[in-house]
């Protein structure tokens, strides 16, 4: 409890000139302000500092910004570009309906949360069920065989279907040169990683309009058990030859792939499990080391 | 938490996925907020009013300017994103400079590693071309920002960024989640950076 004849700390001081002190607190800091000198020379002290750091902050940045025009202009065409860009209504249908109904009171909420955990447990209490019981980590996803959203989000470039489908097979199997090998491993915090552990795997394959961008790689391991890189590339192929036959669109692909490739490789292949792959042949979309 | 773990991208999906909002006839316009002319509109507006302080913010982490750039452009668009999926409106300056704290701490780790850090030095040789009246008075009040401005470089990361979000009018609770540290820790960090800002005229 702040006492009016004790001197203010400079933090209270500090609070409580950004009114970030209580109500009560601040009328005590006040009051001792008030009746003490010493503490108003030091507030005095405090403010004068505030004032020439955010001068000195200002002026020492401000100088050195780039007229407002050139960023204005190309961010404008960015804009219009991505608004230009197909339209998938209905998932912004439903985020919007969602947010909707579940701020329009708590209790939604409250019930949207709950059935979805009950829709969620028993969709995986049947999976489980019907599988005939599954031995502890079998199903499990193992350590690195999905990449980390935050660095490999994905990138694709803007590309149409007849040109991915008329990708000749050097394309498909884009090089990473060694020093982008070595950023992934970095971005990974992968030490002293050996080549023939891992594949520097696109997230979205080049034959689906992937990119060379770091965001769009990640050191997959080969040695997974159940979903490794192998896998992986068999879902690549089988995409990029149903979006060629016209029975997937391009955008959907992608982003089935950058989501969650396990889920789309189920949902695609129509099974809970990988199917048998040769681990010694070289898969299509297979990014190589060199 | 270190301010390394604290590293968020914002950006969901692949990059260059587009999911683009609902189009609605020009007519149909004022029954149909979402559409990506109002987001457009919208996200300009706000381009306008917080490009130079994102701008200065992410420069502040000692990039290359031409990377802070980069940066803010991608704030920005990965904020259009944003609206268009409907996502939260609430405290969008927040959002902006959190997204530009997470994107510039990203880019600094990734230029050290390539060597490509900017001298502080070039920042402090800046502040000695501010024009003043007076040639004794410029002297000295140049020599005043360079010793304050020393004593900014030398204060921790953490101390730093909230300083100079406090000088962008932010908050202690909106500096807290920004930079993802806890109320208490945004009070004691200013508290200990003006102490030494204050002391910076006895260092000579």
């Amino acid at each position: 409890m702040l006492n009016n004849k004790a001197h203010s700390t400079d933090e209270e001081l500090i609070q409580s000139a950004d009114g970030e002190l209580s109500g009560h607190r601040t009328a005590q800091v006040r009051a001792h302000l008030a009746a003490c000198w010493e503490c108003r020379a030091r507030m005095s002290e405090i403010e004068l500092t505030i004032a020439d750091f955010v001068h000195t902050h200002r002026q020492s940045l401000d100088s050195q910004l780039p007229p407002i025009g050139g960023p204005r202009a190309l961010l404008r065409a960015q804009l219009a570009e991505l608004a230009a860009k197909p339209q998938e209504r209905s998932e912004i249908w439903f985020m919007n309906w969602f947010i909707r109904f579940t701020s329009a009171t708590p209790v939604a909420a409250v019930v949207c949360a709950t059935v979805l955990v009950i829709a969620l447990s028993s969709v995986y209490i049947f999976e489980h069920l019907a599988s005939g019981g599954v031995k502890s980590g079998e199903i499990a996803i193992e350590r690195g065989v999905v990449p980390d959203p935050a660095i490999t989000p994905g990138a694709t470039r803007r590309v149409a279907i007849r040109d991915v489908c008329s990708m000749a097979h050097e394309q498909v199997v884009a090089e990473v040169s060694p020093a982008l090998q070595q950023e992934v491993f970095r971005e990974y915090g992968i030490v002293n990683a050996r080549p023939s552990d891992y594949e520097i795997d696109y997230l979205i394959a080049p034959g689906l309009g992937g990119t060379n961008d770091i965001h769009n790689l990640w050191p997959q391991p080969y040695a997974a058990r159940t979903w490794n890189a192998y896998v992986k590339d068999s879902l690549e192929e089988h995409l990029h030859q149903m979006v060629c036959k016209g029975e997937l669109d391009l955008p959907t692909a992608q982003r089935d792939i950058a989501t969650d490739w396990i889920a789309a490789y189920k949902k695609y292949f129509r099974t809970d499990r990988p199917l048998p792959v040769s681990g010694s042949r070289i898969p299509a979309f297979r990014a190589r080391w060199v | 938490m270190s301010l390394s773990d604290s590293i968020e991208l914002s950006i969901s999906g692949p990059i260059n996925v587009s999911i683009s909002g609902m189009s609605c006839s020009d007519a149909a316009e004022a029954k149909c907020p979402e559409m990506p002319s109002a987001i457009e509109r919208e996200v300009m507006s706000l381009f306008e009013e917080f490009r130079d302080p994102l701008l200065r913010y992410a420069f502040s982490f000692g990039i290359p300017m031409h990377d802070a750039e980069e940066i803010t452009q991608e704030v920005f668009l990965s904020l259009f994103r944003h609206l268009q999926l409907g996502r939260s409106r609430r405290n969008l300056r927040g959002w902006l400079f959190r997204v530009t704290h997470n994107l510039a701490l990203k880019q600094r780790y990734k230029n050290k590693r390539l060597g490509d850090s900017m001298d502080h030095e070039e920042a402090l040789v800046e502040t000695q071309q501010d024009p003043l009246p007076n040639p004794e008075q410029m002297v000295s009040f140049a020599q005043r920002q360079r010793r304050l401005l020393a004593v900014v470089y030398a204060l921790p990361d953490a101390d730093q960024i909230c300083l100079r979000l406090r000088a962008e009018g932010f908050r202690y609770r909106e500096i807290a989640e920004i930079v993802g540290i806890s109320l208490g820790s945004v009070s004691i960090s200013l508290a200990r950076s003006l102490a030494r800002l204050m002391r910076a005229d006895d260092a000579c």
